[in-house]
């Protein structure tokens, strides 16, 4: 059994850009990974938001409203429904003055179990050296 | 030798992204390593067909179809090719289409992963 | 002259290059990347050439945008597609695209 793990780190507001919501769609991509790979292999992902990335996870966005499209938050709840690690950093979400009561921090109201972790900036480095392989986006 | 995936979602055309992904793809299949290059999100349009050469814009459906043939393994997004109106009928022969956990596959034995984001 | 901006994008001061802190680092420049091998603004070099990474930039794309490899700052080394695959193969583990 051999596993590669991935660490997806999110640098750069949502919307203007969708590459925070493809990093996020990407690593949920994970859940079904297992048609390419030989039976008990596996392909773990961390996402990680870090910088103007952790604007992603102010909730309450009406981006279905608004666009009539998915909103970021919504991949968030989705990404800790599929149990994946989701990173938010402490220190950035303290330079933009939020904290944990301004983002998103769990899927409850779908019956999920992952909490969102807002941690310092070095857990995601610690993250970012026991992975196999980085993706910036 | 090893392989590389490099995966790219910046804009044909609107990005050198694209081209320097497409570079990069051709100097390693050079060495002798693997490559896999998925393309997602704006880069799904270089899955396109028919791509005119003109002087004044990058082109790269003729440098694609060549390290294809060198080896070059192509798969777009076929949900972000979908939704920019990209269809199996309008897709670049030998370009393949298949859904995101396709790129953690090619990640999965990759030696190297080089992942550059859209715009 | 009346002029209405509209400003699309928000950018934080922190750099998250200046945040990366392996055990060995290559700074590859490339794309726009490599106008810091040689512009300097008000005659100060890019602070990127006192990092105490390697130095690297594209051939390529200095010689695309009029650069003369020639004349980048001595800290950089001028590198082919070729020497970058190597360097991604050879030097380093993993990469990050900035």
């Amino acid at each position: 059994m051999a596993t590669t793990k991935l660490g997806f780190i999110v640098q750069r507001p949502g919307y203007k850009s969708e590459n925070p919501k493809l990093a996020l769609t990407h690593a949920i991509a994970s859940q079904s990974v297992e048609i390419y790979l030989d039976d008990d292999d596996e392909v773990l992902c961390d996402v990680a938001f870090i910088g103007e990335g952790v604007l992603n996870c102010i909730k309450d966005q009406k981006a279905l409203d608004n666009y009539q499209f998915n909103s970021t938050e919504s991949h968030v709840k989705m990404a800790l429904l599929c149990d994946l690690n989701v990173l938010v950093c402490k220190e950035d979400l303290e330079k933009f003055g939020m904290s944990e009561s301004d983002i998103v921090l769990n899927a409850e109201e779908m019956g999920g179990d992952m909490d969102v972790k807002v941690v310092p900036y070095e857990e995601i480095t610690k993250m970012m050296e026991e992975v196999n392989h980085l993706l910036f986006f | 030798m090893g392989k590389l995936t490099i995966g790219c979602f910046a804009s044909l055309v609107g990005s050198t992204n694209l081209d320097f992904a497409v570079k990069l793809a051709g100097a390693a299949l050079d060495k002798g390593h693997k490559v896999d290059l998925w393309v997602s999100g704006n880069g799904t349009m270089l899955s396109l067909e028919k791509q005119r050469a003109f002087k004044d814009y990058s082109y790269l459906e003729k440098p694609v179809k060549e390290l294809m043939e060198k080896g070059l393994n192509v798969t777009a997004c076929e949900a972000c090719a979908e939704a920019r109106g990209y269809h199996d009928d309008n897709t670049l022969e030998g370009v393949k289409r298949f859904s995101m956990d396709w790129y953690l596959g090619s990640t999965f034995d990759a030696d190297r992963v080089l992942h550059i984001g859209g715009e | 002259m009346k002029l209405a901006v509209f400003v699309s994008d928000y950018k934080m001061t922190v750099d998250t290059l200046e945040r990366l802190k392996p055990e060995k680092m290559g700074i590859i420049l490339v794309q726009n990347g490599v106008y810091h091998a040689s512009v300097k603004e008000n005659g100060n070099a890019s602070s990127i050439l006192d990092s105490s990474a390697d130095l690297y930039a594209l051939k390529e794309d200095l010689e695309t945008r009029g650069i003369d490899p020639a004349n980048v700052d001595s800290k950089v080394k001028v590198v082919t597609f070729g020497d970058v695959v190597d360097l991604m193969f050879n030097d380093y583990e993993k990469t990050a695209w900035l």
